[in-house]
Parts: C-alpha cells; structure tokens; sequence
C-alpha cells in the first residue's frame, strides 16, 4: 500500500539546448487523485510522457508503480494514459474502437466499456468523429479504464470540455478511483475545480517542482494574514511566501498553521487551494518541498516564464 | 384522543383531527400543533416532503389556530399514497431510511450534500458541518442513514477521500456508526432541542429580528450585532468555567 506510483529523483529532459524539466524529485504515493498543476509550459505533459515512457530522460531517474522502469512490460500493462486532446481513431466506429483497443491490450474488460458507454448514451455505430467532444472524452476515458489500470494518468483531461462535461468525467474517474483503487494523475491549468478533485498536489513552474504534497497539509500548513502594511517588514516570525500590500492594509501568505501565534493588530485567515497555488507561482523562489531536497530559489533563466494560469 | 391504530389512510391524520366531523373551526393547543410537527418530520424523513416544503409546513403548523388549519397541512399526506411526490411513492413502504441497497436516489437518505466552492471552507468540512446543521434542524434524526460514499462521489465529482474524511470525523465525533455492507447511520443526535422548540425558539428570533429593524438595524448590523453578542456569550461562559475571572474581552479572543 506504501507504493509510490511515480517517483522521481533528479529528473531531467532538454529538448535542444531547453530544458523543459528540471531537477524534479517527487514521490507520489499510491491511492492518490494528484493533480500536476502549473502554467503552459512549466513541464506538465514532459514529466507526464517521462512517466508513461514516451519520452526518456536527459538526466536523472524515473519509475512508476513501484519502482518500474517507465515503458517495461509491468509498467505498461499497469498504467492507462489519455493524452491531451482524447486521441481516438475518428473514422472508426465505437465498436471497432474497442475491439481494436482489446486486441492492443493484454487485458480489457469489455463488459465494463460496453455498460458504461450504453449508461453514457453513445451509440456503438458511431464514428469516434461524430461524437461530441464531451462524448469523445468519455470514450477515451472508458477504454482507458477498460483496461483495467492500477495508475490512470490523463494530460489536460477536462481543458476543452464544458462544465457539465466537465463534471460528469470527473465522477467517473472519482468512482474508479473509489471503487477499484485506481491511483490517479492528472495535469490541468483549471485550478479552481482541482480542491475538491485532488488530494495530492505538485505544483511546476519554469521546469522546477515548486510545491508538492497532500492537499490537506499543504493548506493546514499556510494561513494569510491581514494587517497594517507599515507593519509587514517586520513580520518575520514564520517564513513569509508572498506579500501583497496596498498603502494601509497588506496581506502575507505564511507558513503558518491555525494554531500559531498572531500578532496583535493582525488578522488571520485559511487560505484556499488556487490561492495558495497562485501564491506560489507568482513567487518562483519560494517552495514548498518535503524532506531535505529543498532546491535554492530558482537562479535559471531556462524557460520562458509563460502567463500565469487561470 | 387517539382512536385507532388501523393502517386506512386516515390514521395518517388522526393525531390532529381527534375530534370527529365539523370541529374545523376549534381552536388547537400546543400538543396538538406538537403532533402534527412530529408527522411532518416523519414524511419528511420518508421523502414525501422536500427541505423547503417541510420547513414551511412546520412554521405553518406552530402557528395554526384552528384544526382546520392544521388538517391542511396532512391533507395531501398519507402512509401509503403520497401525492405530494409520487415519484417516491413505490420505494418508501412506510418505514423511513429502513432499505438500504435500494438505489442511488431511493429512499436511502434525508439529505443530499451541496458543496459551495466560494466558501472558502474544506470541503470535507463542509459535508461534515452540513450533517450537524441537519442533525440541529431535526431533518436527520437517529438511525437515520447518509447518502453512500459512491454517491456523493458521483453526483459531486468530489475527491472520495473527502467523502472518507468526512464520515470518519462525524464516528469520530460519535454521531454517526458505520454498518458493513449497509453504510453509514446516524447513532446521536447533537441536540436534544425538538422540533417544537426549535419552532418556538425560531419565533422569538423572528420577534428580536422586527424589533431590531424598528430600530433601523439593515440585516448586516443585525449579523454583526448577533455574531459579537454571541461571542460574548461564548467568552463568559467559558470564562467562568476556567475561573472567575473578569472576562478580558476583545484581546482573548484575538489571540
């Protein structure tokens, strides 16, 4: 149970002389929804395709389920990956969909794909082109989980879906996750939905792990506090992540927990996932890290630093 | 008062309507107006009221002056149809929260979670908080089943240890007990205030909210105003029960 699904140290990927990932050490653990949040072009879909073993490493290390190299006959078996845009056949027929991803597959559960599809209202005769996008998705999503995997691992599942498309894939990838322990990893930009989705949080920016853990830690662990702003300089008592202050009134992010002393004058409140995520992506130098691999601050200028997410 | 006990449909009324043919226009005491709250909340337990019917039908019935008046409001209920809604007819037999393995939207729980994002609050504490509030409003009562795990999960697209979370802090707390195989049932309730005295309770309230608007209070003020004597009450009770000492006000709470 104490698996760690995927587990990186030092992990590296240069794409001529750019280096799209960067000395990334993580483990997420088993029984897990991580979400994998950060802005375009922070490493997201690199270090998910590292992991599923279609890109290999410049530097470092990477293996999954256990201590799978990415890509082994273990591994390959064991993970289920959607890429971005939901790629399917879309001339062939549902049906043929699925007989096709059966015969790929040393195991798919047809009876499972066959009842979700007709709970979903997709008819079997259909072009994979003809379906609406959010059908599209759930296709994808229903042959990936045919498949009967121990990680499922989706880049950008819910990007181009509309809410209710939105929500409806995300409960059946909840529900998989409840009913058959399947560990879940999934990248996304939407950071308002992912509090109530994800229970494990790594947080890229420009290349670099800024923050990871459990959701609940992370949130337990940082309060903001609202006071005067002549007074924000001098509030040093817990590492401070971002300031954000006007003439009278400042807030700070700290490291800080419910429980922990606050200055007199001073205000202090929880502070909610995209806050806190948006916090630590407006300060690239700050990080929260487990353990001793605490890197400096970011000194690289190696990547584009992209717009913020929304 | 009570007639008999047989199963026809007009067991379902009898507490209130006693007395035979024209009384409508007899004036009720409070037992009676009591009686008739207990029935609401038993339909309601079964799902034959919705949240909002229910509170309405309850404030109806505390307020009623005559047995016309409270027949009314059982008019459209009975134990074995259920005009109100009949949709749920067929899977509530009689007995409240009694089959559990019925389906998603049988009639398994009183209550269905909502999550609102911009609260600001934990989600798993928002489940939690939303049981206490229906356990303190009478809408859960004991042995009373909440919605299964799956459930939520599916009709909230929610994290499922969220949902685990949640339930393990309210075993924790001891309101609720776990049954393998079944689900999760309430086993306490948070108050012993019934549904009688809330109503009462609630209309003094009403009353304290009239006279605070007569004062020119808008309905900020009256939260402000509520919200800081409320945490007086707090810090004076808790205050002599550490000791006697003067309750320090503003500073001890800050802190």
């Amino acid at each position: 149970m104490s698996m760690n699904v995927v587990e990186a140290s030092g992990l590296g990927k240069r794409y001529g002389g750019t280096w799209a990932l960067r000395e990334c050490t993580l483990a997420i653990p088993d029984g897990h929804v991580a979400a994998l949040v950060g802005p375009n072009g922070a490493g997201k879909t690199t270090l998910l395709n590292l992991a599923v073993g279609l890109a290999t490493p410049s530097a470092g290390r990477v293996t999954v389920l256990g201590g799978r190299a990415p890509g082994s006959p273990v591994a390959l078996d064991g993970i289920a990956f959607v890429a971005q845009d939901a790629p399917l056949y879309k001339n062939l027929s549902v049906a043929d969909m699925l007989h096709v991803t059966r015969n790929l597959n040393h195991r798919f559960d047809q009876g499972y794909a066959e009842d979700r599809l007709a709970e979903l209202g997709i008819p079997p005769n259909r072009k994979a082109g003809r379906l609406s996008g959010g059908q599209q998705a759930q296709l994808a999503l229903t042959l990936a989980l045919a498949r009967r995997p121990r990680l499922l691992v989706l880049d950008e599942p819910v990007a181009m879906l509309d809410p209710v498309a939105r929500h409806d894939f995300m409960a059946i990838v909840l529900t998989a996750a409840l009913d058959d322990g399947v560990s879940v990893l999934l990248s996304s930009h939407v950071l308002a939905e992912l509090e109530r989705v994800a229970d494990y949080l790594i947080l890229l920016s420009r290349g670099r792990v800024q923050m990871v853990g459990e959701v609940d830690d992370l949130l337990a662990s940082h309060r903001v506090l609202t006071g005067p702003a002549g007074e924000a300089d001098r509030y040093a008592e817990r590492p401070v992540v971002h300031v954000r202050r006007a003439e009278a009134q400042a807030h700070l992010l700290v490291r800080a927990t419910a429980n922990d002393p606050v200055p007199p004058g001073w205000e202090s409140h929880p502070v909610g996932l995209e806050e806190l995520a948006l916090a630590y992506l407006r300060e690239p130098g700050a990080a929260a890290l487990p353990g001793p691999t605490l890197p400096g601050p970011a000194r690289g200028r190696h990547a584009e630093p992209s717009e913020v997410a929304k | 008062m009570v007639i008999d006990k047989g199963d026809d449909d007009r067991a379902g009324a009898s507490p209130a309507s006693g007395g035979v043919y024209s009384d409508q226009h007899l004036r009720v005491s409070d037992a009676e107006r009591e009686a008739v709250s207990g029935r609401l909340a038993e339909h309601f337990a079964a799902g034959r009221l919705d949240q909002a019917e229910f509170a309405d039908r309850v404030g109806r019935a505390m307020s009623a002056k005559t047995r016309g008046d409270l027949r009314g409001l059982l008019a459209d209920l009975s134990e074995t149809g259920s005009p109100a809604v009949p949709e749920l007819a067929r899977g509530g037999g009689g007995t409240p929260g009694a089959t559990p393995g019925g389906g998603s939207r049988g009639p398994g729980s009183p209550i269905e979670f909502r999550l609102d994002a911009a609260s600001g609050v934990p989600t798993y504490l928002q489940l939690v908080h939303q049981v206490e509030h229906a356990l303190r409003l009478g809408y859960l009562t004991l042995g009373d089943q909440l919605p299964k795990v799956r459930d939520v999960v599916a009709s909230l697209a929610i994290n499922p240890n969220t949902v685990l979370k949640a339930y393990k802090e309210l075993e924790t707390k001891g309101l609720t007990a776990g049954r393998p195989g079944q689900g999760t049932f309430i086993q306490a309730t948070l108050s012993q205030v019934g549904l009688p005295e809330l109503a009462g309770l609630r209309k003094a309230l009403l009353g304290w909210l009239t006279a605070a608007e007569g004062a020119g209070l808008d309905e900020d003020g009256m939260v402000a105003l509520f919200t800081s004597a409320l945490r007086d009450f707090h810090e004076r009770r808790s205050g002599s029960r550490t000791r006697g000492g003067a309750a320090s006000g503003e500073t001890e709470g800050v802190a």
